[in-house]
Formats: structure tokens, C-alpha cells, sequence
């Protein structure tokens, strides 16, 4: 690259030396990282084309049973059961897809619980 | 008994700090201190303590008043200021400094940092997003407006006089990129070397504070509260061909920056192929711990009074900062052009994220992001922004090498 004296030792740069050569090099410069980074745009694109399966094979149909409080926003449960069962069954959230969920009651009645869930505390 | 008493104190400290004079002491006393507000500002603010201790202490270390020529100097930035690296003088005489030092002058640590980010990184979300690569790109901006300043300065301060190199250096602060500015300083401009990584490493602590404001400015408030679709899941096949493919086109376009994508991309393999999990573990733990503490100490043990205390510092550190915010600015700029292209789908936001920083840009975009719109997750999606501006700060010191190296 051919570079004045003065800017290459930095001794008498010009205003419009500075601004002109400075200029240059920005537009070379960003064009040259934009070059190579939309090269790999371009690559990832195809990535998409040759790899990604469409997500309807994807992902597992997981129908959930669980107990819960109903008090949060249904968004929000919906989220946390995926997480949870992603968690359970080691996989991605992604895969899982929450299609109904239902509160299941227990057998005991809920003073029977609370009295064993005492004495179990009692005995720690 | 007396007269040995007598040497014993000619070659204390006490009697090196004023064996040039009152003035030297002045700046002796100036540099330590100095040493000793960065070591405040990584202890107690936790500025980036795990590389500006290590600067801090190196900088204690080299400014310690010492006789002259004694064998007790641990560093000799002389020696290394030559056109030709003197290898074997610096082996004969050199101080522990010198020795680890020579692994910055050779560029042996920068890329093997890289080797360790790249275990710790994933290219997932950027796979899955494509476009967001260009926004780390744009993030570059920065670098090069910054360059144009400092030659700039350079011409109308009559006392800083940077070419090309320095400016160069100067403008690679800008990719908010430790390793990255330290290999292009230690090869275009090794007298500015501790000036440049001291701001470098303060100001990419001070990123949650720069960027917001910028953030604000130049999004509008819909913008900001975009809420953008989940991404895809990326199987481990991309994962691994990523790496490898990246390696070959930077190669094909800007060998200068291969060292360093090189050393990112095998880093990133070790991990994701999930064959070399012990190598992976190495790279990221131990050898990067071990890098990171000689890579410090050199790097501020280059910090001498005659090298530090001059008004070319000031304007590096006032030119680091404005990289800084226009690194942001660029990223928030394609941002914005994206959310208008896709018709509202980008939130802008991930565009500061492409100044690399990882991962503290990114976090910087969620919570941003989240103070507009409390249920928004941005983190993921800045994320893939976040690790192209690794790759692009790269590339831009790949452009600057390859432009400046041999004149």
C-alpha cells in the first residue's frame, strides 16, 4: 500500500492528508469485513437449506399432566411446563411442545397430607 | 563494616528513586500511583479484575525505582524497541518480565486467549440467525472512525505525532476486543501497547454505562420493545462444520487474521466436537488462566514513565471512548435499517451487541430490552451479534496487519 512518509512516521500529517487517507481506508476496510462476514451470512443461509428440517418432524407431541397452581398467566405456566418436562426428559425446549395440560388431584385428602408431610418434618 | 553498610544502602530503592534526579523520582512516585488506582479500580470496582489486576501489579512491578543495570529489573521495554529482536540478549540478560514478554512480542498469547473464548463460545445463536453476523460488522465502525481520528489529532496537535500504525492501534480499541488490540499494538505499535490495553480493558468494564444511553438515542421506544420469533434449534453437525468453514473463507479473503480466527474456530471444534473434552477443558480453563496472568503482568510492565506520562495517553484513552460509543452507534444504526427492512421483526437493540465484549454486550442489549418490555428475552438473540463482532474486530485487525505491517 502506498503511504506517505508523513503518515507513515505521523511527523506533518495534513488535515486533508489525515481526512483523505483516513476515508479511504475506512470504506476499504469496512468493505473488506462486511465482504467476509456476508460470505458467511451467505454460508449460514445454506446451512439453513441443507441441515434444518422442518420443525414439524421435529418436535415430540408431549401431553403433560401436572399438578400446579393456576394462579400465574397461562403464558407463563405454559412456559414453565416446558422447561420442566425439557428438563425431565434432557432434550431441548424446543422440541417440546405443550398441547393440554390438567391438574391431577391426589388420592388423600389434603389434611391427610398435611398431617404426614408434618411428621416427616418432625422426624429431620 | 561501615563500608559495606554503605553499599548495602547505595542499592536500595530509597537511593534509585533519586539517582536521576528529583524529577524522575516525581514520575517514579506518579506511575506507582497510577498502579495503585488501577489495582483500586480492579479490586474494589471489579473492573475487569482478571486482566487489570494482573496490568496494575505489572505496572507496580516495572516502575519500582531500581539502580541502573541491576540484575534485580524484571523488565526491559529497551529491548524490545529495536527492529530486530535481539532473542538471545534478552535470554542472557533479561528479568522474568522479558522472558514472559517475549510471548506478547511473538504474538504467542493473544491467539491462544482466542483458543480459550472459542471453547467458550457458542456460535448457536448466530447459526440459527444469519443476518446478525452483518450486525458485528457494522460494529466496526468504531475501529475505523477511530483510526480517521487519531490521524486526525495527529495533524493538529503539533506534540502527538501518529502515523498510520499508532492510528491503527488506536481505532482497534474500538472492537471492544482485549487480545485482538493487543496483537495489532505489539506489531504496528508497541510503545503505545500499555496505554492501549489499559483503556481497551477499563472501558470494556464500563460498557454497561457507555452503551445505554447511545442504546436510547438512537432506537425508538416501539423499536426497543420489539419482541423477535424464537430461534431455531441448530444441530451439532452445524456446530461442527461452522468452525471449519469460517476458518477457510477468513483465510481465503485476510490471511493476516487467520492467528487469530484460526486459534477462535479450533478453540470452538475442541468444544463442539465433543471428542476432545479434556483438550476443550484445558483450553478454557488452565491455559487460558495461565496466558491471562502472563499476558497482564508483561503487558503493564510495558508501562514505563517514558512511555505512560505523555499527552499521547490522554488522547488514547479520550480516542478509545469515542470508539467505543461508535462501535455502538454502527451496530444500533444497521439495527435500526434491519427493523425497518423486516418490517419490525429485529429489535435494534442487538445491534450495540456487535461490538464483541462477550458476553457482557449482550447482556447489556437484554437489559436494555427488558426495561422497555419486562417479558422480552433479548439475551439470546444479542448473543449472535455478540460473537460476529469476535469474528469481525478480527477480520479488521487482519485488515489493518495486512495494510500496515510492512511499511
Amino acid at each position: 500500500m502506498n503511504v506517505s512518509e508523513s503518515l507513515r512516521t505521523g511527523i506533518g500529517v495534513t488535515l486533508s492528508e489525515a481526512l483523505g487517507f483516513g476515508g479511504m481506508t475506512t470504506v476499504v476496510g469496512l468493505a473488506i469485513v462486511f465482504g467476509i462476514l456476508l460470505i458467511l451470512m451467505i454460508v449460514l443461509y445454506l446451512f439453513k437449506l441443507i441441515f434444518y428440517k422442518s420443525p414439524e418432524k421435529m418436535k415430540k407431541e408431549v401431553v403433560t399432566e401436572t399438578a400446579s397452581a393456576s394462579e400465574e398467566d397461562e403464558e407463563e405456566l405454559v412456559a414453565v411446563l416446558t422447561a420442566a418436562v425439557a428438563a425431565t426428559l434432557q432434550t431441548s425446549a424446543n422440541r417440546v411442545r405443550i398441547n393440554t395440560y390438567k391438574r391431577v388431584h391426589t388420592d388423600s385428602p389434603v389434611w391427610n397430607r398435611a398431617g404426614r408431610k408434618e411428621a416427616m418434618e418432625n422426624k429431620l | 563494616m561501615l563500608e559495606s553498610f554503605a553499599s548495602f544502602l547505595q542499592s536500595t530503592g530509597v537511593a534509585a528513586l533519586f539517582q536521576d534526579g528529583v524529577v524522575d523520582a516525581v514520575k517514579i512516585i506518579i506511575m506507582l500511583a497510577v498502579a495503585c488506582v488501577l489495582l483500586y479500580l480492579a479490586i474494589v470496582k471489579k473492573f475487569e479484575p482478571l486482566l487489570l489486576l494482573p496490568i496494575a501489579f505489572g505496572m507496580l512491578l516495572t516502575n519500582l525505582p531500581m539502580i541502573k543495570d541491576s540484575s534485580a529489573i524484571m523488565m526491559h521495554p529497551e529491548f524490545f524497541t529495536g527492529k530486530v529482536l535481539e532473542v538471545g540478549k534478552i535470554c542472557r540478560e533479561g528479568g522474568l518480565l522479558d522472558l514472559l514478554y517475549l510471548g506478547v512480542k511473538l504474538g504467542i498469547y493473544p491467539p491462544l486467549i482466542f483458543l480459550g473464548i472459542g471453547c467458550m463460545t457458542d456460535f448457536g445463536p448466530l447459526i440459527a440467525n444469519p443476518k446478525s453476523i452483518l450486525l458485528g460488522a457494522a460494529a466496526q465502525f468504531g475501529v475505523f472512525f477511530t483510526f480517521v481520528g487519531a490521524l486526525v489529532i495527529s495533524a493538529l496537535i503539533p506534540s502527538i505525532s501518529w502515523g498510520v500504525k499508532e492510528a491503527a492501534s488506536i481505532g482497534i480499541i474500538g472492537g471492544a476486543d482485549g487480545p485482538t488490540a493487543i496483537y495489532v499494538t505489539k506489531t504496528l505499535a508497541p510503545a503505545l501497547l500499555p496505554a492501549i490495553a489499559v483503556a481497551a480493558y477499563s472501558y470494556m468494564a464500563l460498557i454497561p454505562i457507555i452503551q445505554p444511553p447511545f442504546m436510547k438515542l438512537f432506537t425508538t421506544k416501539k423499536a426497543r420493545s420489539v419482541v423477535m420469533e424464537q430461534l431455531r434449534p441448530v444441530s451439532k453437525t452445524e456446530k461442527i462444520i461452522f468452525p471449519i468453514v469460517v476458518t477457510i473463507v477468513v483465510a481465503l479473503v485476510i490471511p493476516d487474521a487467520v492467528s487469530l480466527v484460526g486459534c477462535l474456530m479450533l478453540g470452538n471444534l475442541l468444544k463442539e466436537s465433543g471428542v476432545c473434552d479434556r483438550l476443550a477443558k484445558t483450553a478454557q480453563n488452565e491455559l487460558m488462566n495461565i496466558i491471562t496472568i502472563f499476558l497482564g503482568v508483561t503487558v503493564g510492565a510495558t508501562a514505563t514513565a517514558e512511555a505512560f506520562l505523555s499527552p499521547a495517553t490522554l488522547g488514547i484513552i479520550a480516542l478509545g471512548l469515542i470508539a467505543f460509543i461508535f462501535s455502538t452507534i454502527g451496530g444500533l444504526l444497521l439495527g435500526d435499517l434491519m427493523y425497518v427492512l423486516t418490517k419490525g421483526k429485529v429489535n435494534p437493540l442487538i445491534g450495540s451487541a456487535g461490538v464483541s465484549a462477550v458476553p457482557m454486550a449482550a447482556r447489556v442489549s437484554q437489559m436494555v430490552g427488558q426495561k422497555e418490555n419486562p417479558s422480552n428475552f433479548l439475551l439470546m438473540h444479542a448473543m449472535g451479534p455478540n460473537v460476529a463482532g469476535v469474528i469481525g474486530s478480527a477480520v479488521a485487525a487482519g485488515v489493518f496487519l495486512s495494510m500496515f505491517t510492512g511499511i
